[in-house]
Parts: C-alpha cells; sequence; structure tokens
C-alpha cells in the first residue's frame, strides 16, 4: 500500500498544471469581450502613457476595461447590418445541418450495412477527397455554382456547396459510430415486418445519437464558420453571412476592432453553447468507430 | 455453353444507344456552328458589298453622273431590295440614290431633307472615325454595320483627293439562314444501319461477330450522317471537332452495352438497390460538388488561364505541363526576385505540419492523463473551459491572435515591455512570424488530441492496471505497457486526420501572419490562393493546388501502408 501512495503524483502538480492551461485557454477569450465591452474600436484596453511604468503595463495586460458600455453591442445592430448577416448565417447553418447530416446518414449506413459494387471505391473517393486543396475546388465552385447554376448572391448555393463538402468526414464517422450497433436488433425488426425505411428510421437512427449529434454539430459549425467560399459567392451586402461581415470590420483598411469583438461575441455564443451542450457526445461520437479498430 | 443467341440484343441494343448519342450530339453541335457562322458569313458579305461600293464610287469621282452610274452599276449585282444612297457632307446634298421613293421631286441630286438629318449624322460620323485613325492610330473600324430585323444598315466613307467627302449608306436585306441539318438525315443515320442490323443477327449470332457487325454499321452510319452533315456545313474545323468527339463518345457506349457492361451495371443496380438508394443522394452531390470541380480543377491546371482570358475555350490556352514545370524548376529556396520558391514553402509547410502536430498531441495527452486522474476535483469544469478553443470560430481566434501579436498595441509586447524586454516586430523576422501562427494553431489544435485521447482513456478497463500492480509494474511501465498500446487505435487515425487538416490549415497562416515578412511564412495552400485570387493566375495556382493534391496523396499511402488504418472497410 505505501509504495502505491508514493507513486501518485500529488493533485496541487495536477491542479497547477491545470489552472496554467485554463489560463492559457481563456486569455484570448477574456481579451475579446473586454475590448467588446470597453465601448471603443481600440486594439489595446489602456491607452499607456509615453514612459510606462510596471502598473501602467500590468494595467494594460489584464483584461479589464477601463470602463464598461454596450455601446459596441448595439452599435453593430443599429449601425451596421449585422443583424441580417446574422440572419442569413442562421438559415445557411440550420439547413446545411439538416441536408447534411441526412446525406451523411443515409450514405453511411449503405456503407456499414450492404456490401455492394463501388462501396470500397466510395468510402476510399470519400477519404481522398479530403485531400483536395480548397484553392484548388475554389475556381471551379465558382463557376459551377455562380455561372452555372446562377446561385451566386443566394442561400441555396451556400447550403448545397457546405452540405456536400462536409460530407466526406461525416461518412467516415458515422459509419464507424454504425458499425458498432449489433445488427441483430435490425434484424429483429425485419422479422417483425418492418421495411427498410422503417429500420433505418426507428431502429438505427435512435440507437446513432451520439455520433449523428455530433455529425450535426460539425456540420453546423462548417457552416457557420466558413468565410472564404462565402467571401466568394456573395457579391452583395447584405446577402453576406456573418463570418464575411465580421471579416469586413478589421479587414483591409478598417480597424474596428470593438465591432468586431462584440461581432465575434455574438457570432461564437450559438456554436459554444451548442458545442459544450453536446460534448457529452464528443468522445463516444468520435472514437466509438476507430477505438473498434 | 451459353446460349448463343443472347448475344445479339445486346449488340444492336448498344448499336442503337451509341447511334443514338453520337448522332443526336453532332447534330445539336452541328446547328449551333452552322447558325453561328452564318451570322459571320452574312455580316463579313455586307461589310464586303459596302466597302466595294465605295471603293467604286471613289474612282468615279465621288460626284456626279459617272458616281451616279457606278451606283446603279453595283445595284445590279445585289440581291434584290437593297437601296443606296450617296451623301456629300458639304452642302447636305443626296449626289444618288437607288431608293425607289427617291424619284421626280425627289429624285437626286437634291439637299438632303429635315428627315433625312440621319444620312447626314452618318457621313459625319465616318469622317470624324476616318480623321481620328488618321491622327492617333487608332484602328476604329471604317464601316458601320447595324444588325437589324431581316437586314443590314451599312455605311462606308467616301474620299475624293485623300480626303472624306461623304458616304455612302446601304440598306441591304439579309439572307434567310440556311436550313440546320434536317432531321429526316439524322433519323436514317440512325435507322438504316439499325435495319440492317436485323437480318445480320442471323449470320451472326455470337458475340465476336454481332459486335463486329454493330461496329461496322455503326462507322457505316455515323460516317454517312458526317458526309453529308460537313458538306452542308461547308467543312469548318469546329464541324470536325465536334463529329469527332460525339462519335467517340457513341463508340464508347456501343462497346460498352454490347459487351455485357450496361448488362453487369444493370444487374448490379437491381440487385444492391437498396444500398444504392441509401447512397445515392450524397453520391450525386459529392460528384457535382466536389469531384467534378476536383477534376475540373486538375483541366484548369494544364492551361494558362488567367483573369483575362476566363471566356476563351480551353483548348485555346492549352499549354501542356508548362505550369509545372515553372513551379518544380527553381531548386535554390529563393526565387530569382527574392520571394520564396516552391521548395522553401514546401519545406516550411512540412515543419509547421510536424510542430502543430506535435504541440497538438503532445498537450493533448498530457491534459488528458492529467483528467483521467481518479478522484481529482473540478475535472467537468476543466474539460469545458480546455475544449473552448475548439468551439470557438477559427478565423475569429486567428484575428485575435494577430491583434495580440500587434507591434505597438499587442498584448505581448505589452507582456514583453513588463518583464523589461524589448517590444517586438513579430511580423518582421520569418521565426518569430512563424512562432505567432505557430501559438495560435497550438492554441487551437490541443483540445482535438484531449478529447480524443481522453475517449481512449476512458475505455481502458481498470483491472488491467489493477493486475499490472500487483505484478509490480511502476507507473511508466504500466504508462507504456497498457496506456500507449490502447491509445494507438484512436490516436492514429486522428494524427492522420490531424496532419491533412494542419498541411492545409488555410486561415491560420493567411489570417495571423499572412505570409509576412516577404512570403516566407506562407503554407502551399495560401501561397496557391495566392496566385489565383490577388494574381489571377487561375491555370498557374490549380498547378500549384494539384502538386499540394499529389504531395497529401502521397503522403495519405504511405501513411496507410504503415498503420494499415483502412483495412476491413
Amino acid at each position: 500500500m505505501a509504495s502505491r501512495r508514493e507513486e501518485r503524483i500529488p493533485h496541487w502538480i495536477l491542479h497547477a498544471v491545470l489552472v496554467l492551461m485554463v489560463l492559457v485557454t481563456v486569455y484570448p477569450l477574456l481579451w475579446v469581450i473586454s475590448i467588446a465591452l470597453s465601448g471603443g474600436q481600440s486594439l489595446a484596453l489602456a491607452s499607456l502613457p509615453a514612459d510606462p511604468g510596471k502598473l501602467d503595463l500590468l494595467r494594460a495586460v489584464v483584461p479589464w476595461p477601463e470602463r464598461f458600455s454596450a455601446a459596441n453591442f448595439t452599435a453593430v445592430f443599429r449601425d451596421q447590418p449585422f443583424g441580417r448577416w446574422m440572419l442569413n448565417s442562421v438559415i445557411v447553418s440550420a439547413a446545411t445541418t439538416v441536408l447534411g447530416v441526412f446525406l451523411a446518414s443515409t450514405a453511411a449506413y449503405a456503407f456499414s450495412r450492404f456490401r455492394f459494387p463501388g462501396r470500397r471505391t466510395g468510402m476510399m473517393s470519400f477519404l481522398v477527397s479530403q485531400m483536395f486543396p480548397g484553392t484548388l475546388m475554389l475556381i471551379p465552385l465558382y463557376i459551377i455554382i455562380v455561372k452555372w447554376l446562377g446561385l451566386g448572391s443566394t442561400r441555396i448555393g451556400l447550403v448545397l456547396t457546405y452540405a456536400t463538402t462536409a460530407i466526406p468526414f461525416c461518412v467516415w464517422m458515422l459509419k464507424g459510430y454504425f458499425d458498432t450497433i449489433p445488427r441483430e436488433l435490425e434484424e429483429a425488426a425485419i422479422i417483425e415486418g418492418a421495411g427498410p425505411a422503417r429500420v433505418f428510421w426507428v431502429v438505427v437512427v435512435p440507437l446513432a445519437k451520439p455520433a449523428i449529434a455530433i455529425t450535426a454539430l460539425f456540420s453546423f459549425m462548417t457552416a457557420w464558420n466558413e468565410f472564404i467560399l462565402a467571401a466568394t459567392f456573395m457579391d452583395k451586402e447584405d446577402m453576406y453571412t456573418a463570418p464575411v461581415g465580421l471579416r469586413f470590420f478589421v479587414g483591409g483598411f478598417s480597424q474596428q476592432w470593438g465591432y468586431f469583438a462584440a461581432g465575434s461575441i455574438i457570432v461564437s455564443i450559438p456554436v459554444v453553447v451548442l458545442f459544450l451542450y453536446l460534448q457529452k457526445y464528443l468522445v463516444s461520437g468520435l472514437t466509438a468507430g476507430s477505438v473498434k479498430g | 455453353m451459353t446460349r448463343p443467341a443472347s448475344h445479339w440484343p445486346r449488340a444492336l441494343a448498344g448499336l442503337a444507344a451509341g447511334l443514338a448519342i453520337a448522332v443526336a450530339l453532332s447534330w445539336a453541335w452541328l446547328r449551333a456552328a452552322s447558325a453561328g457562322g452564318y451570322e459571320e458569313r452574312a455580316r463579313a458579305e455586307a461589310v464586303g458589298a459596302v466597302t466595294q461600293l465605295a471603293k467604286a464610287v471613289e474612282q468615279a469621282g465621288a460626284e456626279g453622273d459617272a458616281a451616279r452610274a457606278a451606283l446603279t452599276a453595283w445595284q445590279a449585282g445585289q440581291p434584290a431590295g437593297t437601296v443606296a444612297r450617296l451623301v456629300i457632307v458639304s452642302g447636305a446634298r443626296l449626289e444618288g440614290s437607288t431608293d425607289p421613293r427617291d424619284v421626280g421631286e425627289r429624285a437626286a441630286p437634291r439637299r438632303l431633307q429635315r428627315d433625312e438629318k440621319w444620312a447626314y449624322d452618318q457621313a459625319q460620323r465616318l469622317r470624324g472615325v476616318v480623321m481620328e485613325n488618321a491622327e492617333q492610330g487608332f484602328a476604329r473600324a471604317e464601316v458601320e454595320v447595324e444588325r437589324l430585323e431581316g437586314r443590314y444598315a451599312l455605311g462606308a466613307p467616301v474620299r475624293k483627293d485623300g480626303a472624306v467627302v461623304g458616304a455612302v449608306e446601304v440598306d441591304r436585306p439579309a439572307k434567310p439562314p440556311p436550313a440546320p441539318p434536317g432531321a429526316p438525315a439524322a433519323l436514317a443515320a440512325v435507322a438504316l444501319p439499325l435495319l440492317a442490323f436485323l437480318p445480320l443477327r442471323r449470320a451472326a449470332a455470337r458475340r465476336g461477330p454481332a459486335v463486329a457487325a454493330a461496329l461496322a454499321l455503326y462507322a457505316a452510319g455515323v460516317g454517312g450522317f458526317a458526309a453529308w452533315a460537313l458538306r452542308l456545313a461547308g467543312g469548318s474545323g469546329e464541324g470536325v471537332r465536334a463529329l469527332a468527339l460525339s462519335a467517340a463518345l457513341g463508340l464508347a457506349l456501343l462497346l460498352f452495352v454490347a459487351l455485357g457492361g450496361a448488362g453487369r451495371a444493370g444487374a448490379a443496380l437491381r440487385r444492391h438497390r437498396v444500398a444504392y438508394a441509401y447512397a445515392v443522394p450524397a453520391m450525386i452531390g459529392m460528384l457535382v460538388l466536389v469531384f467534378f470541380p476536383f477534376l475540373y480543377g486538375v483541366v484548369l491546371s494544364f492551361t494558362g488561364q488567367t483573369i483575362y482570358n476566363t471566356s476563351a475555350p480551353l483548348t485555346e490556352i492549352w499549354v501542356g505541363l508548362q505550369n509545372y514545370v515553372e513551379i518544380l524548376r527553381t531548386f535554390a529556396f529563393r526565387m530569382p526576385d527574392g520571394s520564396p520558391s516552391f521548395y522553401w514553402t514546401l519545406a516550411f509547410n512540412v515543419i509547421w505540419t510536424v510542430t502543430n502536430v506535435a504541440i497538438g498531441v503532445s498537450v493533448g495527452l498530457v491534459l488528458a492523463l492529467i483528467l483521467n486522474t481518479r478522484g481529482l476535483a473540478f475535472r467537468p469544469i476543466y474539460r469545458v473551459l480546455l475544449i473552448l478553443p475548439w468551439a470557438m470560430p477559427n478565423y475569429i481566434t486567428a484575428l485575435i491572435w494577430r491583434g495580440m501579436f500587434h507591434r505597438q498595441f499587442g498584448v505581448v509586447n505589452y507582456a514583453r515591455m513588463l518583464f523589461g524586454l524589448e517590444p517586438l516586430s513579430w511580423f518582421d523576422q520569418p521565426f518569430t512570424s512563424y512562432l505567432t501562427a505557430l501559438a495560435t494553431n497550438g492554441w487551437l489544435s490541443f483540445p482535438f488530441m484531449m478529447v480524443v485521447s481522453l475517449g481512449a482513456l476512458q475505455s481502458i478497463p481498470a483491472d488491467l492496471y489493477e493486475a499490472a500492480r500487483v505484478d509490480g509494474a511502476t507507473r511508466w511501465q504500466q504508462f507504456k505497457a497498457i496506456t500507449l498500446p490502447s491509445l494507438k487505435p484512436a490516436l492514429v487515425p486522428a494524427v492522420i486526420l490531424s496532419v491533412v487538416w494542419t498541411f492545409n490549415m488555410f486561415n491560420i497562416i493567411f489570417l495571423v501572419t499572412g505570409g509576412e515578412p516577404n512570403g516566407t511564412t506562407e503554407i502551399l495552400i495560401t501561397q496557391a490562393y495566392k496566385y489565383a485570387f490577388q494574381q489571377y493566375r487561375y491555370g498557374y495556382a490549380a498547378a500549384y493546388s494539384t502538386v499540394i493534391f499529389l504531395i497529401l496523396l502521397a503522403y495519405g499511402v504511405f501513411q496507410n501502408r504503415v498503420t494499415r488504418a483502412t483495412e476491413g472497410i
């Protein structure tokens, strides 16, 4: 018994490491919040005198604004079309999630349960498609979506693109999870007289809830966070998604850090909340397939 | 022995499908080509006619009876309904006219009337163009052509002693377009070989002869249609290309069906129809929006496309391997102009990937091991806080970090000053610039590895450790013998994925360092983006991207060999 106690690392060391890492993790975020709440557009939280002393510098490093003001939050909605951009993002991301999860889960089910010609080719081609560089796709996608399909500056064009480009990763993840669901459950349902569609919706989908939740989360995040395609497809300012609009605040010659910080917080809250809510599924959803391997 | 009769329906079906597609495609193409060609020829012919008139009038002295005679003589050779007028600028005179309305009181020569001001204006306009061309050397067209409903309105300047004195103005009916390649001929080209095949199949019942007969009849059908259609279209190069392409497509289809490919594909489709029904929606999306754009990009890489020739057909700007040669040619790390070469960027990209994945895995693994300690207080709170970087949109965090490294207002420099150090211009040196991106991406990427490791750690049964402890194994031995092997199945795919992601981590480099200073911290993908969207060299950027893809593919194949990650799929 004594030897076992000696081997343990004291908990206070572990706590020290964790607290340090948490500080590193949280610092940039606190800093954005401070800028957003400072009411100004400056990158610095405190204006330094010409010859700053230690105290002035400490004051500048601590993420705490000199005075609090919600001006940036109200201004992005009142003076900037940020509400409109958020609405675009919400619509695009929600539609992408629904479409992406539907496409990925049906395909993953086929790849997991059936043996058919082209199955291995299909899975490998999904894997290889993860290696396609975005810049190689950007010009052709622009030609297809904007020139041929006429879907430039529309939400449908973005939804179709996001939903399909997220498919490979989602299919791989879901397939791994579907593989771990015992087939006997489906066979039992078939014996009870259920058709293929019913087996899928009533038996498989509810059992795969953790993986589907994670797939939905990733589809949503892909659409919510993407900005290069959105910036390429959307010509009209009132069709921008939130990321394109945010980039607008601190890109090029404008340096409106206050607007950017306030907008960033508004944009991040939904996805952070969703992420933290679904993170209990994260471990099982991500690793179920691979651990078995 | 198989029943010999089973081959001829396949050959016949293949013949029908191949012919139908070949003839239909070439018919459509030829129609479009002949319509376009006709418009161009008719226009050129009209311009030629008015130029010829202007010459004739000039030779006749531009004014007087001789000019009027030249007008009438020219008129005789033109299509019925053509009307020509000769306008002289000085005095705004109508010198001659073949318009049937210009008789009696209105007969030329006379002064132009108020409602004929347009004719005077046109003559003035043409004189202006000619003078401008002489003075400034702009080669603007000296003939005005306007395509109206069913006719052309034309004007050409008339010179006398080197100066423009007036203009001839012509109203000429457009010839009706020629009949397009007719549908009956196309039908005949399809139907006749098919009819010929039916008696033939008695003689040739086995597969080989049936297919050979189908091929011969196919050649006859397409050849006959081509000969007839080309004669009609005037044997243009475009027509030949269109015919050859559609004939090749039809031939491929004929062979596919006749040799049984279609039957086998159909049988597989029927047998596995449930599986295909599930997979097809995703597959269609992938084909249209992932694989097709990819192939199109690869094709672009063999062209010299830039923003200035996007509407040119790809065959006209084809440059073969030139882009690839240009990318891979300079073996030094620096280009002659001082900017980093492909090999510099590649080396930087590899260093970038290796360091980032190493940081992500080590930090993530250590945190996971700590968080997996039994009885540690506040574990859920730590975990939630440590996952935050993953949850935040990464373009936002990238921009924040860039702000934190700002030379004047950045918080990192304030912290340096707090410890008595000089503030640094982080983006002026390649190494410090790289550090900023590394810090950002390290901060972003450890939560993923932490979560994956934590998941794997939690699935290790506790009794394994109990048994090891009973056997007297040390902590390090336990880690090596139990923990690491159990982590491997989860960590290996995660590492492979994160290598690919980090290699192509566009947002961080693009938004944090932006390649500063002077492109040294560019990775391949941001470099390709700059070629495409800052220099507008689309073909070159596509070749650059294809090279990136090949590198990643080579890595993927190698990795797959080593880890056998996709075995048993």
